[in-house]
């Protein structure tokens, strides 16, 4: 694994903790480490837990859609945990509107939401 | 607040007060001539301590502090050895931390900055007099006096700012009961929360509203949270707006939010605003409200036949016949 | 009403980690004026974007950070300036025009819904200055 953001396997899902401050090389290798990870293991689903974010501007916000986007190419699903108020509000008021990737509470919830997806899948 | 906190609050580490007495032009100088004029100090503390007081028990608004001869006697001592401590050379992070604990003291009794002030006067003029009487040298004298008042003001300027801080941290407190009072956020089951909006939103009120709600949700880990409007005089291209940013915000933090509420005069406002609120879930009365939340955190009210005491409401149960969800 | 600069730091940005310098600095004087969570997070945001802005599109400029009173109440106020391309457009850029989020337009745009007072100067070829402003709320 090359960066520094740590990957944990759960079943089939990649859980990844953000929790450290995104920097162009941070969320490349983190994007690279989930492609592979995605790839060797052949998980279906990521969640990525940014309880541990203090600040999402449009960047961070960015490269989290950015990573979605390539996750969904490989087939996986990915869940947005544990935002905190503070930045759903700052986006919010910012006009910026998060499309395209799934949230939830907190961890449990997003696993929750990942295995009834998976249930109502064809 | 304890003087501590205040401390704290006030930044006053050593780079302030090292800058607050830059700008008093509090010198070592002037706390060496201090320390020397010690002895002068001890000789008529009494005398000044007693002609203070004087003042203070023939003045009816500072004579209510001391109510008796006890209360006299006591803060007479205190006195002293705070009209002392002036004459201490030190002018270091542990006196300020002194003089702060006479501040907090006062301000927590209701004593305001004026009565300080006119008591900080009465000081130096008393201090001034004994000076004139027994130091020969009109330099002198001068010099030390300017020394006392460098100093007596620095004390003064300490006792002024734990009193506006005292007063900002209660007038935080006073804002966030109100803000508590103005958003009473209910949890009605596990993972659901209720807010009944009451009376007039404007523009402040509706950011405070949904600062206050992604709060709660995320604090509660709620599914979903219902708003009733139906208390709101007023619904208004700000307040939809509003409702609409704040359903977005809790929709990103992976929650839910039902409006309930609506009337029939709101509606047609709405729609004639322009203001879409078609992705949003809403109901005219709370009852469907709560019921649509249930459906969310999976646990609907189903009718049951009539209930065997100790069975939960809304559980299934073979025996009774009812569907599992 | 007169603004008092209480403190001020000069910052530059010249990496991408200096961005993250100019956040922490903002956040710090943000918290010493009692800014709540929510207002706390909203100038930092601001800051973070155009901080972000500067260094991507003119790859160096500066930052002054600066924590002001105006006798009522205490604030924030920070000032973005850079020697880049500029932007053609401003009032376009403002609205939100552009449409990748990548480009300057959004961080703008959105940077100025979050605080109370912004302004931003910019010349083609010369460079672009933004300033903003956030007040403590009540």
């Amino acid at each position: 694994m090359k960066g520094t953001i740590p990957l944990l396997r759960l079943g089939s899902t990649i859980v990844a903790t953000i929790h450290t401050e995104l920097r162009d090389k941070v969320a490349q290798d983190f994007q690279d480490d989930m492609l592979t990870e995605l790839e060797l293991r052949g998980a279906n689903a990521l969640v990525i837990d940014i309880s541990g974010l203090e600040t999402v501007d449009t960047y961070v916000a960015r490269v989290l859609a950015e990573t979605g986007r390539m996750a969904k190419l490989m087939g996986a699903r990915t869940v947005l945990v544990g935002m905190r108020p503070e930045i759903a509000a700052t986006l919010v008021r910012m006009g910026y509107a998060m499309d395209g990737i799934q949230t939830a509470l907190n961890l449990e919830e997003g696993l929750t939401l990942l295995r009834r997806r998976r249930r109502e899948m064809p | 607040m304890d003087h501590r906190r205040y401390m704290k609050v006030l930044k006053l580490d050593d780079a302030e007060i090292a800058s607050r007495r830059a700008f008093f032009e509090l010198t070592d100088a002037d706390l060496s001539r201090l320390a020397a004029l010690r002895p002068f100090a001890e000789k008529y503390t009494d005398a000044i301590v007693d002609r203070f007081y004087d003042l203070l028990l023939s003045h009816v608004e500072t004579k209510r502090f001391f109510p008796d001869e006890a209360t006299v006697r006591r803060v007479k001592k205190l006195q002293r050895d705070y009209f002392l401590g002036l004459f201490a050379g030190k002018c270091d992070a542990a006196y300020v931390e002194d003089r702060l604990r006479v501040g907090t003291a006062h301000e927590r009794i209701g004593l305001s900055p004026r009565w300080y002030l006119g008591a900080y006067r009465k000081y130096m003029q008393l201090i001034a007099e004994h000076l004139l009487d027994n130091l020969k040298d009109d330099a002198m004298v001068r010099q030390a006096f300017e020394s006392v008042q460098k100093i007596v003001y620095f004390d003064a300027s300490i006792a002024i700012d734990t009193y506006i801080a005292a007063k900002m941290d209660a007038l935080e407190r006073h804002q966030a009961a109100i803000r508590e009072l103005s958003t009473p956020v209910i949890r009605v089951h596990d993972r659901i929360l209720l807010l009944p909006l009451i009376g007039a939103i404007d523009s402040h009120r509706a950011d405070q509203i949904m600062d206050s709600v992604l709060l709660k949700v995320s604090e509660a880990q709620a599914r979903c949270i219902i708003i009733d409007i139906a208390g709101v005089p007023i619904v208004d291209t700000k307040v939809a707006d509003n409702l609409v940013k704040t359903t977005a915000a809790v929709r990103l933090l992976g929650a839910e939010v039902i409006l309930t509420g609506i009337t029939a005069q709101v509606a047609r406002t709405i729609i004639q605003l322009g203001v879409d609120i078609s992705t949003m879930h809403t109901l005219s009365r709370l009852s469907e409200g709560i019921e649509l939340a249930l459906t969310f955190v999976d646990k609907a009210i189903r009718r049951q036949p009539r209930r065997r005491s100790g069975q939960r409401a809304g559980a299934s149960s073979p025996k009774t016949g009812g569907k599992p969800a | 009403m007169s603004t008092t600069v209480l403190e001020r730091y000069d910052m530059r940005i010249d990496t991408e980690d200096d961005i993250i310098l100019v956040r922490r600095k903002v956040r710090d004087i943000a918290q010493s004026c009692r800014f709540d969570v929510f207002a706390a997070s909203a100038v930092t945001t601001a800051a973070s974007e155009l901080a972000r802005n500067v260094w991507t599109h003119a790859g160096r400029g500066v930052a002054r950070i600066e924590k002001v009173t105006d006798d009522m109440r205490m604030g924030v106020r920070a000032d973005f300036e850079d020697q880049g391309p500029g932007i053609a457009d401003v009032t376009r850029a403002l609205a939100g025009g552009y449409s990748t989020a990548n480009s300057m337009g959004l961080g703008l745009s959105g940077s100025r819904r979050l605080v109370d007072e912004f302004s931003i100067e910019s010349t083609p070829g010369r460079g672009t200055r933004v300033t903003f402003v956030k007040w403590a709320p009540f």
